[in-house]
């Protein structure tokens, strides 16, 4: 099949600059919304995979297994597990065991210190304030969450009611990042806390995260339990962790690889990501109604042209495929360019979620993905149009004005 | 009934180059056929020049379509440069129009968005020629045409008698060996008209090429060699002293 140079279609895309205008704008802004929504869900993916170590063991109580926070296990645990499994990651006699308290709290920001002494009381709309989650940690938790890095400030110390906030946490509050600086003060549990540092952790859940010392945080939850203990695996497997929570009944304990866990909260969010999808697929799909529209206007006024051409010689398919061109074009720099705003625009951008804050993922899959709806939206919009305006017999388009 | 058939042979004795037996075709419109070609019989010799002429409706560019290969007869055999059209598939129709015919429109059907130069190119681009093969042809068609000075003008740039000659050499490009033009001066004044029907006269004497054209025209009738009337899909009349009499 002998085609129609590309020159023709890229020439015929100048014939009329409002058309082209409107698919371009039309296909940018479908492809902006296709962009957004696969870095949503590769934003939180990405999120949940990298919180979880395949090397690093969760031991939480039976029966909670599909969450932390509803987990409680004696306090006893961490010492009891360093003490009885063989081939845990240690470090200067130290062992990688962290026990941690997993709890959401209302979070109410405080205002500064005054002369006259601070307020007793959360004011009493705090308990509308946002839910957070608030890990209770000691010292050990680095050395399980070696993403987790002080960027600002320094550690909360024990007996002081000090916090460390995460760098997403303000965006999981809906607060200035200012409002979380170091030195101001917040409402948890109906206690104050000064805020004396800022951790990262790049791409995990912690990101969102209020750390403060297990016992401060214990104390003021007027809990005695711990949420769970992690443990770094060295030359000790799995099994033997599981092992020892199925030896020890009386603790009630299950074990799971903390890549499992996170990659179940993954599957419980998974609907979510669906109807993401679902919503951007419809937004696109008037997108395509839209893009058909526009390029059977385009084509309807040039069939004669296109009887002219297979005059010539030219069949169809060839003419098919130069109309396809021609849409495709449009419809690629419509999508270069809302995945230039994309990607300028939404890349890291933070998103407040009920597990925590994410950054959204502009990665080469959520590219390639938006730069393919582009071409599919060329495709499918112009296929439909194009056929229509060839399926007429050569001698009564020849008559069409 | 079966018309006796007009025979082109009657020039020089050579094969026609077109060749209708019982050419019929048909239209079916709702519960209505309509017959714009009646069981056509005609030979048309290599190098000869026919003026279709007839009232609107009377089947001449029905007649024009067929032997253009953009049309299918319902009935009969039309053999064109030897090839049996009747028996063509779609595929090897446009193979056939591409290399067998040229076509001249009434209202030019220049492709606006290119240059005299790409639009003359257009059909060549469908053959197997060299980028210099190509640049040569198209130059030699648009200087035969007059208008080698223009290959860069848009059709936009050019008059109405000048967009002809443009689609005159795209018409002739390919060095096809039947032309068709459908009312090639309907839109020209008398001048360009007049300068369009020369240059067709030209292609025939010179270079021998065949041409079919419709026209309601006299004058643009009288520079053809042959002029068939028909009527209701009939050749009623062939006049071959027609352009002796249009031209006194």
């Amino acid at each position: 099949m002998k085609r129609l140079p590309l020159e023709y279609a890229v020439r015929n895309l100048a014939r009329s600059p409002l058309r082209l205008v409107l698919s371009v704008v039309g296909s940018a802004l479908v492809v902006l919304l296709v962009f957004a929504a696969a870095a949503f869900a590769r934003g939180m993916e990405h999120s949940l995979r990298a919180s979880g170590s395949s090397s690093t063991v969760i031991v939480l109580g039976a029966g909670s297994e599909e969450s932390i926070e509803r987990s409680e296990i004696g306090s006893s645990v961490a010492s009891l597990i360093a003490a009885s499994v063989r081939g845990i990651r240690t470090r200067a006699g130290v062992s990688y065991v962290s026990a941690e308290v997993h709890v959401q709290l209302p979070v109410f920001l405080a205002g500064p210190a005054t002369p006259e002494g601070d307020e007793r009381h959360p004011p009493e709309d705090s308990e509308d304030a946002p839910l957070t989650l608030v890990r209770g940690f000691t010292p050990s938790a680095f050395l399980v969450h070696p993403q987790v890095q002080i960027v600002e400030g320094a550690m909360p110390r024990v007996g002081y009611d000090e916090v460390m906030v995460g760098t997403l946490s303000a965006t999981k509050l809906g607060v200035a990042p200012d409002e979380l600086a170091i030195g101001r003060r917040l409402w948890l549990a109906e206690k104050l806390w000064t805020i004396t540092g800022r951790f990262a952790a790049p791409a995990t859940v912690m990101e969102a995260e209020l750390w403060a010392p297990l016992t401060d945080l214990k104390l003021a939850t007027t809990r005695e339990t711990d949420s769970c203990v992690l443990v770094a695996l060295d030359t000790a497997e799995f099994a033997d962790i599981d092992a020892f929570c199925k030896q020890r009944l009386d603790l009630e304990l299950a074990a799971m690889p903390e890549s499992e866990y996170y990659s179940k909260l993954g599957e419980f969010y998974a609907p979510v990501r669906a109807v993401v999808w679902i919503t951007a697929a419809l937004i696109g799909l008037g997108g395509l109604f839209g893009g058909l529209n526009t390029m059977y206007a385009a084509f309807a006024s040039r069939v004669r042209e296109l009887a002219m051409l297979q005059c010539l010689g030219y069949s169809r398919p060839a003419l098919i495929v130069s109309l396809v061109q021609e849409s495709v074009l449009a419809t690629a720099a419509g999508g270069l360019l809302g995945a230039a705003i994309g990607l300028l625009l939404l890349d890291g951008v933070a998103v407040r979620f009920s597990m925590g804050a994410f950054g959204l993922r502009a990665d080469a899959a959520a590219l390639s993905l938006s730069l393919g709806a582009a071409f599919a939206l060329g495709l499918f919009g112009a296929l439909p149009p194009a056929w229509r305006c060839l399926r007429l017999p050569i001698p009564e388009a020849l008559k069409t004005g | 009934m079966t018309q006796a058939p007009i025979n082109g042979q009657a020039e020089g004795g050579l094969e026609p180059i077109i060749r209708c037996r019982g050419l019929t075709r048909t239209y079916i419109k709702g519960d209505n056929t309509i017959t714009p070609l009646a069981e056509l019989d005609l030979d048309v010799a290599r190098g000869e020049f026919i003026a279709l002429m007839g009232p609107s409706g009377s089947g001449k560019t029905t007649l024009l379509n067929l032997v253009a290969g953009i049309d299918k007869p319902t009935s009969g055999s039309l053999r064109v440069g030897g090839v049996e059209l009747a028996d063509v598939s779609p595929s090897r129709l446009a193979a056939f129009r591409s290399e067998y015919i040229g076509y001249v429109f009434q209202l030019y059907n220049l492709v606006p968005v290119l240059t005299a130069y790409e639009n003359v190119e257009l059909p060549l681009l469908l053959h197997r020629l060299s980028g210099r093969e190509r640049h040569q042809r198209v130059a030699t068609a648009l200087q035969l045409v007059g208008l080698a000075d223009r290959h860069d003008h848009f059709p936009r740039q050019l008059s109405g008698g000048q967009e002809q000659r443009v689609a005159i050499a795209r018409a002739i490009v390919t060095d096809p060996r039947i032309i068709v033009a459908d009312e090639p001066t309907g839109d020209l004044d008398k001048e360009s008209a007049a300068a369009v029907m020369a240059l067709l006269e030209q292609l025939t004497a010179e270079m021998g090429k065949t041409i079919v054209m419709v026209t309601h025209d006299p004058k643009s009738a009288a520079h053809a060699s042959r002029v068939l009337h028909l009527e209701k899909g009939r050749l009623v009349v062939q006049d071959e002293r027609f352009a002796t009499l249009a031209g006194a």
